[in-house]
């Protein structure tokens, strides 16, 4: 087998540090060696030219070029190959710049360097297969998990470029958690007023045909992989017909149930069949069977009874599972909050008064269990309120991070008790204090200015919450060691934000891993936050990080770039020619292969037991070639037998 | 040729004992280190012969005996940092394997030395010529592998 091997001097980069005439005479001796021809500048558009008419006048069966790093130009040689006809992979470069010829003062020593990692280079080129690129087709379609506000963006960028969007919404209502607050930092918007337009777009906007919003929807499976995923829905049955309710609510209050309201974290009641709040979208109510009189067997038609439209309210529904095609999968699940009942000394759940800042966004809530009403459910208007910042957060035994929003919302809340309630004395209790970002130092500083404001930095377990009479007494130790203590008529946890309560189920249904916190792991932190490890799911918003509504919507919308350019209209996906092979004649079917891919990129073949990698999903990496205990799995173009005949020529 | 291409592994009355050692280095943090440090012209020892795999995951144990038994006196494994894998967790894999790599070779009396396990990123050019100093060093001082180590394998 002829090789051809092309030295570039790379000006004087690599010419005056290597004895080119020495190696030309050295490399021409090894047994296959066509020819060793030194160029000037192979990169440069020259450079190529005569690459190309060289390659076609020559037609070496296999090439080394040596030259600079092949993390610069391996990829542009790889095309010169191609159009002078050559497969792409009978390449090999052997790197004697930027490690032998930089690295490597004395011409002799360079000199030897450089002739072993060539003869490595030729070697191993020998031994290269052909690889072909091949493509197959791809369903556009994209499933969103979750219709907060990032999910919304995802859907409507993803419908508006003329996809088809499935909706997933697990709760009645759209949304998200933003929906349910009265106001957002940095600069008061109302929560509600920020998504309408974008829940107008997604429900009757000019792309709304585009998108299937499910609600009360779970995704239940998903099999297939990147192109050609199959998601199965779960959808459980709302009971009322949302194209024949006309939203007035009248079935709301003859409804003789009371049951815990969700919607407010339990901090009220609502009816069997409710609207979760005033104003919430789509404005059709939902009947809850679990709690309704009917499912203990009772004959109650109330509700029907009072809705003035035939045949909206429907007892019959049944749950059912929807099939779905997709090519893409993004998850937009939201977040949870760290449980404050693992910080028995905050009080929560035990002390009276004692709130969680979502709790206490919707007591903010005009359409909240106050109504607005700045005061515990029941009780009288509150002359103080205490914030705890950071409930654990910042402590490796509870959660090491910081979540980056709650001081900003704590501030929000400064403002909101200032202006309810002028003379309430407002309490941070904080570890540590952040306001990053453009606008959102305004609201910490109109909390610094509030003169019945107080700012007491805490020490790590430093606060101890305990019911009083007439309030809560709220302890706290200083980082220097001084104590105090305060009481408050309300206490609000600001908790660090999790991964969502049902995060575990979704990522063991996609195969999508979470990281050590419950949140979706990242492809990449900053390159790649948008990408799971799994390729065509993508994570937006907190599912896969503390973020605040900015930044959930950025990494939606880029979600929905991914799946734009990686599933283009009019271009097929591209199965990836570096990929992992199993021979199944050798394969014992250990599965040791499955277990070490961090892609699950490998399954079973639908023949028997032997394992067979999923070529969209494999990225090449080779761990599994190296994890076989038998030698089934082949590394294409990093092949066993490629590398030990590198090994054994770089060291001849 | 100069002495790393032509000299038996063997002391040489013409100078010190040059190892030979083989660098199996991740494509995407230490092969790009060591380009960095090519890049800021840092010069090193040239006894090492590098081998680009993909990942450190890839690097099977049968080509460090490989190396071993045609010829290398040291090898030197280099990955990405934990949490930096480009694959996500090859370089945890390799680190497994190194631990077990290292048990075969006691029992093969191939001194611990010689298989060298570290992370380099691709900012780390620096601490790339560090690793592969201390490893020819240390590979120097314990002389060439030859006698029972490498007829055993």
């Amino acid at each position: 087998m002829s090789v051809g091997i092309y030295l570039c001097n790379c000006g004087t980069n690599i010419g005056e540090r290597i004895d080119f005439s020495r190696l030309q005479e050295e490399l021409l001796r090894q047994p296959g060696v066509a020819y060793a021809t030194p160029v000037d500048f192979l990169c440069a558009q020259d450079g190529r030219r005569f690459l190309e008419a060289d390659l076609g006048q020559r037609r070496p069966e296999r090439v080394v070029i040596a030259a600079c790093s092949p993390r610069e130009y391996e990829r542009a040689f790889m095309q010169v190959l191609e159009r002078a006809g050559m497969n792409p992979c009978f390449l090999q470069m052997a790197n004697i710049r930027e490690q032998v010829a930089w690295v490597t003062p004395d011409v002799d020593q360079a000199t030897g360097k450089a002739c072993a990692q060539i003869r490595g280079a030729v070697e191993r080129v020998r031994l290269h297969s052909p690889l072909f690129r091949t493509e197959i087709e791809a369903c556009r379609d994209v499933v969103v998990i979750g219709a907060g506000p990032a999910g919304l963006k995802c859907a409507l960028t993803l419908a508006e470029a003329g996809r088809k969007v499935v909706l997933v919404e697990k709760s009645p209502v759209l949304g998200g958690m933003p929906v349910r607050y009265e106001d957002l930092f940095p600069n008061m918007e109302c929560g509600p007023c920020l998504l309408e337009p974008v829940l107008g777009e997604v429900l009757h906007g000019p792309h709304s045909a585009n998108i299937e919003v499910l609600t009360l929807a779970e995704l239940s499976g998903l099999k297939g992989y990147y192109g050609n995923f199959q998601a199965s829905i779960r959808q459980m049955p709302r009971y009322v017909d949302a194209e024949q309710c006309i939203g007035c609510g009248e079935c709301v209050p003859p409804c003789p149930v009371s049951a815990p309201n969700e919607f407010n974290f339990g901090l009220d009641t609502r009816h069997a069949i409710a609207l979760p709040f005033p104003g919430a979208l789509p404005n059709v109510p939902f009947l809850d069977a679990r709690t309704c009189l009917r499912s203990q067997g009772e004959e109650c038609t109330l509700c029907r009874d009072a809705c003035p439209v035939e045949d909206a309210i429907r007892y019959t529904d049944a749950a059912r599972t929807l099939e779905r095609p997709a090519g893409a999968v993004v998850v937009v699940a939201g977040f949870g909050l760290y449980d404050c009942r693992s910080l028995p000394e905050l009080g929560y759940g035990t002390v009276p008064g004692v709130y969680t800042s979502l709790e206490f966004e919707r007591i903010l809530a005009s359409n909240g269990p106050t109504g607005g009403e700045l005061k515990r459910p029941g009780g009288a208007p509150a002359g103080s309120v205490a914030i705890v910042h950071c409930a654990g957060s910042l402590e490796e035994r509870h959660r090491p991070y910081c979540s980056g929003i709650c001081c900003n919302y704590a501030f929000k809340f400064d403002h909101w008790i200032e202006k309810k309630l002028p003379g309430a004395r407002v309490y941070h209790l904080y570890r540590e204090l952040v306001a990053p970002g453009k606008e959102e130092f305004a609201l910490y500083e109109e909390a610094r200015r509030n003169p019945r404001a107080g700012f007491i930095r805490y020490a790590p377990g430093g606060v101890r919450v305990t019911g009083a009479e007439g309030g809560v007494t709220v302890e706290y130790q200083e980082p220097a060691g001084n104590r105090g203590s305060l009481t408050a008529d309300m206490v609000v946890l600001c908790p660090a934000l999790t991964g969502a309560a049902d995060a575990a189920d979704l990522s063991r249904l996609l195969g999508a891993p979470l990281d050590r916190f419950g949140f979706f792991a990242e492809l990449h932190g900053r390159m790649d936050s948008a990408q799971s490890a799994i390729k065509g799911i993508y994570v937006a918003g907190a599912c896969q990080a503390p973020m605040d509504i900015q930044m959930a919507v950025s990494q939606g919308m880029s979600a929905a770039g991914y799946v734009l350019s990686g599933l283009a209209d009019g271009k097929k996906l591209e199965i990836p020619p570096i990929a992992a092979v199993v021979d199944e004649t050798r394969c014992s079917g250990c599965r040791t292969c499955a277990w070490v891919c961090p892609y699950q990129a490998i399954g079973q073949s639908p023949e028997g037991r032997a394992a067979s990698v999923g070529a969209l999903l494999c990225h090449g990496c080779g761990t599994c070639a190296a994890a076989c205990p038998s030698g089934a799995i082949r590394a294409n173009h990093f092949t066993n037998e490629q590398i030990l005949a590198e090994i054994e020529a770089v060291l001849a | 040729m100069n002495q790393t291409q032509t000299q038996p592994a063997a002391p040489s009355p013409a100078g010190p004992f040059e190892p030979k050692i083989v660098g199996f280095l991740c494509n995407w943090c230490s092969y790009a280190g060591a380009d960095k440090a090519g890049a800021a012209q840092m010069s090193y020892p040239p006894n090492i012969r590098i081998v680009r795999a993909m990942c450190s995951g890839r690097v099977d144990a049968q080509f460090v005996m490989q190396a071993f038994r045609d010829g290398a006196d040291g090898v030197l494994i280099l990955a990405c940092h934990g949490g930096d894998c480009h694959y996500q967790e090859g370089n945890y894999r390799a680190t497994a394997r190194h631990r077990l790599l290292l048990r075969l070779l006691r029992q093969l009396g191939i001194d611990e030395a010689r298989c060298r396990f570290d992370y380099v990123s691709a900012g780390e050019g620096e601490k790339f010529v560090r690793v592969v100093n201390e490893t020819v060093e240390a590979v120097r001082a314990l002389g060439p592998l030859n006698g029972h180590g490498r007829r055993t394998m």
